[in-house]
């Protein structure tokens, strides 16, 4: 049996929904005025100072999404390009954004586009300034750091899903002294960006970001409704460390819990073997 | 110029210098013949024991996915991995989720296979490259011949004597995944409960792969070219990964003296300043 | 339901107008999308992502016959291969852009444009070779010796070592971002450095040697040291390198990166919903 619908363990199916509802109720919570409190995170304040010196030296800033194929991890990556572009419009900053993925490259020149328009300057905006290099994960590697080298960059902002070519587009960035801010959902390519960037954004904080730029009612009570689902996943830990420790890693109980046909072998195990 | 003492110029040394030495302490110890005998890490000797376990004839499926990029250290996991199947006598079909893991892998199994007297068609073959795969796992679990149709050559897969008395991914008794991207979730996501899932990564993904080892959700897993090194030796082999290992393990070294030196430098400088 | 049998003639004809039809749809949506107001718009894209969405979240929440199946799992794999498709579009947008940035910069002799003639080269010499070798492997069109060498010497020895070489790169960067960063400035910069050390040693040949060839701690635990797991012998079995290396990775590294992974997990399933509901404004 393998895990395919929610048929298949039905308590996952529960949780999923659980979560779903509480990111929902609190999105809402959060339109009806609830004041939500979200922490300071020092990466995301720090991109102002890297656009303003990009702006002093009069060099571009680069905006790479790594090598995410489009889907969530893009659009939020594209998000915060988006709020890094209208920044950077107001003081006429040149920038590159590059990218691996020809989706995400088709959605980056469109947000890129609306970016300078909502900033008031769709006189800036230049349809080379968004490129797509390769899909090839080392060719668009080189592609990038040869960019960053040539035209020897002032900030370079990270965000996205990144795998082996990290550390060869963040050291890059240290070699040009670019200020350099990393954001991932990759955990296995943090401590390259931790020791090669001035800031790193890890794990759930990348999808954090945006609610933390715009303060968007929306996105902070989402942010409430995640952290009650942490707090599930938290409890079922516990409930399932304790579980196991008393009945055995084998129990129905424990099945239940994330294994494939758990749900059933649970209730055939309370209703005695029926 | 102001006058630097030597550890301040040893803390503002040119990295250009650093990759030099890298550079000759690698090509060095490629070439110098050390042989060390290591101990076998846990997650090595469990992939090992479960290939072991195996009968001969039982089918085994090679999820290859890697590319030029990481031939150094995937093709070592990969060589060492066909060859222990075929000393199994075990069936063995491969499978890659890129277009260019396809043809490199094809490429090598083929050279590997004759080497080993596998004869294509009979106990191995190729399914050639689909692009997602959830999808195509998904499908293998329901109907395989319908999922993957033709193997790389064209030929329906169904008429291929390996393929005997194999209708889904369940008849498979382990998965093994070469790779350096994300494949392996793909697997213990969809996979049959009864399919092991054995796992050969980059040494740089190897960190997030502990949870899966933990949870038993992967049954072994090969560490990049040190994997592939444990692996052979277990094997009685000496392949491409003891050669590289000897590389690998004497830059290690190399980079903790400097780690060292640059911390002296640092104390030295300090003091030199009177702070 | 789904399935329509390609091999008649009526079904070919059937795929024929779907297609047709599809496309004559989205040729219709552009005025109509021009002529929206702006709510308008995004009204109609709300419902449109709203029902592709609800596809994969129906087909994955609806009961199941004994096959594993319900009425919408066969229409999965066309929608999967739907997107295939969009992103083999995208690739072509992609490769266009390229060709055209490439071409201004050689047109208007833009500074280092002699790199984009290099791009151009490389990109015909690699397409060309690459799609008569497709051809050649199905039977199509001759193999050749001349598309054996073009295609050996583009793809054998300059696609491979190029790309291995930059792979390589990462190895040189460690060393230099690892020189750099790791100085015992902190109490935790300093925990930082020595578990690096530690499981930089423990993994390699090195780790055994200092363990057990220099320090002579034993390599095997014997029954009696899993009895007593207190006593010197157990100790000395654990303190060695390579035991050290595996218990830091298992026992430090692994609860650190699943804590990540539940974070990261719980976050994107909050922004697919956020999207899936367009309550995301970001860059739509």
């Amino acid at each position: 049996m393998s895990y395919q619908h929610a048929a298949d363990n039905w308590f996952s199916a529960i949780i999923i929904g659980i979560i779903t509802m509480a990111v929902l109720l609190n999105i809402f919570r959060a339109k009806a005025g609830a004041q939500l409190y979200i922490r300071r995170i020092s990466g995301l304040d720090a991109i102002d100072e890297a656009i303003g010196r990009s702006t002093e030296m009069g060099r571009p800033v680069t905006m790479i999404p790594g090598l995410t194929a489009f889907g969530v991890v893009a659009v939020q990556a594209l998000t915060i390009f988006k709020y890094i572009t209208k920044q950077i419009a107001k003081f006429a900053t040149p920038m590159r954004l590059l990218t691996a993925d020809a989706a995400v490259y088709a959605v980056a020149q469109e947000a890129i586009h609306d970016a300078y328009n909502e900033a008031g300057r769709p006189d800036l905006y230049d349809p080379d300034s968004v490129r797509f290099l390769s899909d090839r994960q080392f060719a668009f590697a080189s592609g990038v750091a040869g960019l960053i080298q040539r035209e020897r960059v002032a900030a370079n902002f990270m965000f996205g899903e990144f795998y082996a070519e990290s550390l060869i587009f963040a050291e890059t960035g240290n070699i040009v002294g670019a200020i350099q801010i990393a954001g991932t959902t990759s955990f296995t390519q943090v401590p390259f960006f931790v020791v090669a960037c001035d800031y790193t954004i890890i794990g759930d904080e990348f999808y954090a970001t945006s609610a933390y730029l715009s303060r968007e009612p929306v996105l902070l009570g989402s942010m409430v409704g995640q952290d009650i689902a942490k707090f599930i996943f938290l409890l079922t830990i516990a409930v399932g460390t304790v579980a196991s420790t008393m009945l055995g890693a084998d129990h129905p109980f424990i099945k239940l819990l994330g294994m494939p046909g758990g749900w059933d072998a649970f209730w055939r195990h309370v209703l005695g073997g029926k | 110029m102001e006058n630097r003492t030597f550890w301040q110029q040893m803390l503002l040394i040119d990295r250009r210098i650093l990759y030099m030495i890298l550079f000759a302490n690698m090509i060095i110890f490629l070439l110098v013949p050390v042989k060390v005998k290591t101990v076998t890490s846990p997650p090595v000797r469990k992939f090992y024991d479960t290939i072991e376990q195996l009968h001969p004839g039982d089918m085994v499926m090679v999820s290859s996915n890697w590319g030029a990029g990481t031939i150094g250290e995937s093709l070592p996991q990969f060589e060492a991995v066909i060859r222990h199947l075929m000393r199994k006598k075990l069936r063995f079909t491969i499978l890659s989720f890129e277009p260019q893991a396809r043809d490199i892998s094809l490429r090598f199994a083929t050279r590997f296979t004759k080497e080993g007297g596998y004869k294509y068609g009979e106990q191995w073959a190729h399914f050639g490259f689909m692009p997602s795969p959830a999808v195509a796992i998904k499908g293998m679990v329901k109907d395989l011949p319908a999922t993957i149709k033709q193997d790389v050559k064209g030929i329906p897969i169904s008429q291929l004597p390996v393929m005997r008395g194999v209708q889904t991914l369940a008849d498979y008794k382990v998965v093994i995944d070469v790779t350096p991207s994300g494949t392996v979730s793909a697997w213990i996501s969809y996979r049959p409960q009864n399919l092991k899932v054995l796992f050969c990564p980059t040494s740089v993904m190897a960190a997030e792969a502990y949870t899966f080892l933990d949870s038993g959700q992967v049954a072994g897993m090969l560490t990049g070219a040190i994997g592939a090194q444990e692996y052979e030796q277990l094997l009685g082999i000496e392949g491409l990964g003891t050669s590289f290992a000897k590389a690998i393990s004497f830059s290690h070294a190399l980079i903790i003296l400097f780690v060292i030196l640059g911390n002296i430098a640092l104390f030295m400088s300090r003091r030199a300043q009177g702070g | 339901m789904w399935r329509i049998d390609t091999s008649t003639t009526a079904g070919q004809v059937f795929i024929g107008l779907i297609v047709l039809g599809f496309l004559a749809f989205f040729v219709g949506m552009i005025p109509l999308m021009q002529a929206l107001p702006p709510r308008g718009r995004r009204l109609l894209i709300g419902a449109v992502t709203f029902l592709a969405g609800a596809i994969f979240a129906a087909e994955f929440f609806l009961p199941v016959d004994k096959k594993g199946e319900n009425w919408l799992s066969p229409a999965i794999e066309p929608a999967q291969s739907t997107l295939q498709i969009i992103n083999a579009l995208a690739l072509g947008l992609g490769t266009y852009g390229l060709m055209r940035l490439h071409l201004r910069n050689i047109v208007q002799k833009r500074a280092q444009w002699g790199y984009s003639v290099v791009l151009i080269l490389a990109f015909l010499a690699m397409g060309f070779f690459s799609v008569w070798n497709t051809l050649a492997e199905k039977g199509e069109l001759p193999k050749t010796g001349f598309l054996n060498k073009g295609f050996g010497l583009l793809f054998d020895n300059m696609y491979i070592p190029l790309d291995a070489a930059m792979f390589s790169l990462i190895a040189f960067y460690i060393f230099s971002a690892a020189y750099r960063a790791f100085r015992i400035r902190s109490i935790e910069a300093s925990i930082l450095m020595f578990t690096a050390m530690t499981v930089m040693i423990g993994i390699v040949m090195l780790g055994n040697i200092i363990s057990y060839s220099w320090l002579g701690l034993p390599v095997e635990q014997t029954p009696e040291m899993e009895k007593n797991p207190f006593s010197p012998a157990n100790i000395a079995y654990n303190l060695a390198l390579p035991r050290v290396a595996y218990w830091i990775l298992q026992v430090l590294n692994a609860p650190v990166q699943r804590a990540i992974e539940f974070g990261v997990g719980i976050g994107g399933l909050a922004m697919a919903i956020r999207l899936w509901l367009s309550l995301e404004r970001g860059v739509t």
